[in-house]
């Protein structure tokens, strides 16, 4: 009896069940083409006027069509939310919390089922949103890739200043998931090309600061914005839909800085941040982009561990130096007369760049009992003797710095003949750019074109740099990093050449060295390098060479000057060297005026030399 | 199928997790100086892609760089989750007495605002009781430092309640 009344009995118990109200056409279009929907859902115009979503994942979607169609997935998931509320967390009101609120209030849905999500809500205490501070670990010289730098949020509970401490906040990171062991190579194509699937992970912020600051040594800037308790709560409640949930990662648009733009659209409707990063969404770009949306509070600056480091041994004296590193080898001569016998104030400052220098030499190493061990005298030492506070500089921030993308106009002569030159580089630094933001010595340009005008009207392509990246980082008492360079695309060289003494060649080249700090404000550098080259003066369809390229550079009042000189031995018995000369005037935050010469020699074509004036214009 | 590789990846990964010693040894990041903590230089790698290698967590779960929330912790959990991902930093903070781990220590045995001096003051001074040695564990830290609050007339009841 009982058996057959149950079916009867479930079939009542569904038909109370409260089903999505009836929605016009027109409402539903209405509703689905609202921002605000469009953004919950990453939906963006494609090329035929339709919508695509950023989403790469089924799992984001109830409608079939949802990823390409934001009114059917509107109309599946107001039906969705009616569905049995004894599903729980895995209800779609659970799953989609900020969907549903929209929806909710959009529609008056007064009669929704209330599922007990109890997974999202113990989520969401744990964060406790209040606050967001926009985080920005900036560039590494000697990291190519972190040269853009990268963008993370910090979701701060209440008090974070009077009552908390950031390093129990939570960071809101997205970046690519790796799956096993490409090799780098690989690795960094497939995250250039979109190999890899991106994902949003919620992980400690002091997680995020060893990695950035102890392991990659990158300053982190850090801006708290002025979003409100409710605009963060809702930011971080479509954040939760977004669990496990994957886009496309590609690095140089779909990367971390546009996801987070999206979401602070989301926090704010109608901020429209992503607009105008449709090519390229480089981190400084974007940071640029919330600050003059007028969304930056404050700005917070953590000097990177080496930073500290350096300096902290910047005032100490060769003979303190040397006891720097000593102690760093060993700290058994903590105790000897000779280094009891510096003033007690100075053997601070000893003790505490010795123990910094351990830590940052073992900094990504497996723990070995020896420096475990000393690292702990050291801090035995320095607790009975604790150095004064450590004050770093705070440097010019990174969105001060200029725009990553450069126009190029420049006149010049070359051999008796003059010529206009018209360049655009996508992105993004050159040794001798306008240097506010960036760190002496380090370039990275990608996708450069200049195309030249000789008199008479003929025109040629001068240049088209596919990568163009120099990491040139001084040697000092206590560290002595390697300097290196590698580039690849088309240039001019110095040849037979069909018209004049120009010849257009492939390449792909690269050098390893050393760079000194010789003054204040003065670097020298040499380098060892190697070169292939695709050269019609050449037999070979392939011409390998080795060489040298060694300069100055020099920080004056005006700009940077640099003075470089380069020579390349080619298998085939030719020999080219170059010898340049830049000087850059800073005109103007955006605007750079650069004086070059150049004189370059080979055993297959007469000297060449060659004189221009370009003005830089730094525009995004 | 995509999912399911990704699906079985992750499973590999907590299984891991779930093979080591609650609170570590793999719990934290590289540049480990106590014992209990120890980390690994692949993630390195992350920075062209800024991604997780094998580690898309979402908060609370377990496995933060092998860091568990479960198991043996003698203590609430959080705190000793804490102490054991910045051991290295409060050792040094402690060394000094200053810093921001040290008032992340103070938060987590909640101390308010208006003791924290205090509590960097006397924790600098016991400093060679509570890192005894190069081998503690957070486990002992936080012991040695509790002993410490103890002893302190002001302090003791943040002690008791932790």
């Amino acid at each position: 009896m009982l058996k057959r009344l149950l079916p009867l009995l479930l079939g009542c118990a569904c038909a109370m069940l409260q089903a999505a109200p009836p929605l016009s056409d027109t409402r539903l279009h209405e509703l689905a083409s609202d921002p605000f929907w469009l953004a919950l859902g990453h939906y963006q115009r494609d090329r035929l006027g339709g919508w695509h979503s950023h989403v790469d994942d089924d799992a984001f979607f109830f409608a079939e069509r949802g990823e390409r169609d934001p009114a059917a997935e509107l109309a599946a998931i107001l039906a969705a939310l009616y569905r049995e509320p004894g599903l729980a967390d895995r209800h779609p009101q659970c799953r989609f919390p900020a969907r549903t609120r929209w929806l909710r209030e959009r529609l008056t849905l007064n009669d929704l089922p209330q599922p007990q999500c109890r997974e999202y809500d113990d989520w969401y205490a744990e964060i406790a949103p209040h606050s967001t501070v926009l985080v920005f670990p900036a560039a590494y010289l000697n990291s190519p890739s972190s040269m853009f730098g990268h963008t993370l949020l910090r979701i701060d509970p209440a008090g974070i200043d009077t009552q908390g401490s950031a390093l129990l906040s939570y960071a809101l990171n997205f970046g690519a998931y790796i799956e096993g062991s490409d090799n780098s190579i690989l690795y960094a194509w497939k995250g250039l090309m979109g190999g890899y699937p991106g994902l949003f992970a919620l992980l400690p912020y002091r997680e995020k600061l060893t990695e950035y600051s102890r392991l990659e040594n990158r300053d982190l800037w850090e801006y708290r914005l002025n979003l409100t308790t409710e605009e963060t709560g809702r930011m971080v409640e479509h954040v939760w839909e977004l669990r496990q949930i994957q886009f496309d990662y590609y690095f140089f648009d779909e990367n971390c800085s546009y996801r987070l733009l999206e979401l602070l659209d989301i926090a704010r409707p109608g901020l429209e941040l992503t607009k105008g990063f449709s090519l390229t969404a480089i981190p400084a770009d974007t940071v640029r982009a919330v600050e003059q949306a007028g969304l930056i509070e404050s700005v917070d600056y953590r000097p990177s561990r080496e930073k500290e480091l350096l300096e902290r041994a910047a005032p100490l004296s060769q003979a303190e130096r040397d006891w720097t590193r000593r102690l760093a080898e060993d700290s058994a001569p903590l105790a000897s007369p000779a280094f009891q016998a510096l003033p007690t104030g100075r053997q601070a400052q000893v003790l505490d760049a010795a123990y910094r220098l351990i830590r940052y030499r073992k900094s990504g190493e497996e723990r070995d009992e020896a420096s475990a061990r000393d690292s702990h005298r050291l801090l035995q030492a320095i607790n009975r003797n604790p150095p004064p506070r450590l004050a770093v500089a705070r440097p010019v921030p990174p969105e001060k710095g200029h725009p990553s993308r450069t126009w190029q106009l420049a006149f010049g002569n070359r051999e008796q003949r003059s010529f206009a030159e018209y360049g655009l580089r996508m992105a993004y630094h050159d040794l001798q750019d306008n240097l506010d933001g960036f760190p002496l010595g380090a370039q990275i340009e990608i996708a450069q074109l200049k195309l030249r005008q000789y008199e008479g009207n003929h025109w040629q392509l001068q240049q088209l740099d596919l990568a163009n990246i120099r990491s040139l980082t001084p040697r000092s008492a206590l560290l002595s990093p390697w300097s290196w360079q590698v580039g690849s695309g088309l240039e001019r060289v110095i040849g037979k050449g069909r018209h004049d003494n120009e010849q257009l060649v492939g390449h792909l080249s690269g050098g390893i060295g050393s760079t000194w700090q010789l003054d204040e404000s003065l670097v020298g550098f040499a380098l060892a390098t190697t070169r292939l080259e695709q050269n019609e003066d050449f037999a070979a369809f392939i011409s390998p060479a080795a060489g040298f390229d060694a300069g100055l550079l020099w920080r004056n009042p005006l700009g940077n000057l640099g003075l470089e000189a380069g020579a390349d031995y080619f298998h085939n018995g030719e020999v080219r060297r170059t010898l340049s000369l830049a000087q850059h005037w800073e005109i103007a935050d955006n605007l750079g005026l650069r004086l070059s010469a150049r004189r370059e020699l080979s055993q297959q074509a007469s000297p060449a030399s060659e004189v221009s004036l370009q003005l830089r214009w730094y525009h995004y | 199928m995509k999912r399911i590789l990704l699906g079985s990846l992750l499973a590999a990964v907590s299984l891991n997790a779930l093979a080591e010693a609650p609170g570590g040894p793999s719990c934290g990041w590289g540049n480990m100086l106590f014992k209990g903590q120890r980390g690994t230089a692949t993630h390195l790698v992350a920075s062209t892609t800024n991604g997780s290698s094998g580690n898309a967590t979402f908060g609370m779960t377990s496995g933060t760089n092998g860091c568990r929330t479960d198991g043996a912790l003698t203590y609430t959990g959080k705190p000793m989750l804490v102490l054991g991902s910045i051991m290295d930093e409060l050792s040094e903070d402690m060394a000094k007495g200053e810093g921001e781990a040290l008032t992340t220590y103070a938060v987590l045995l909640g101390v308010p605002p208006e003791d924290r001096a205090r509590f960097a003051a006397v924790t600098h001074e016991h400093f060679a009781e509570i890192f005894s040695s190069a081998d503690v564990t957070a486990k002992d830290v936080h012991n040695a430092t509790l002993a410490v609050l103890k002893k302190d007339t002001r302090l003791a009841k943040y002690a008791e309640q932790a």
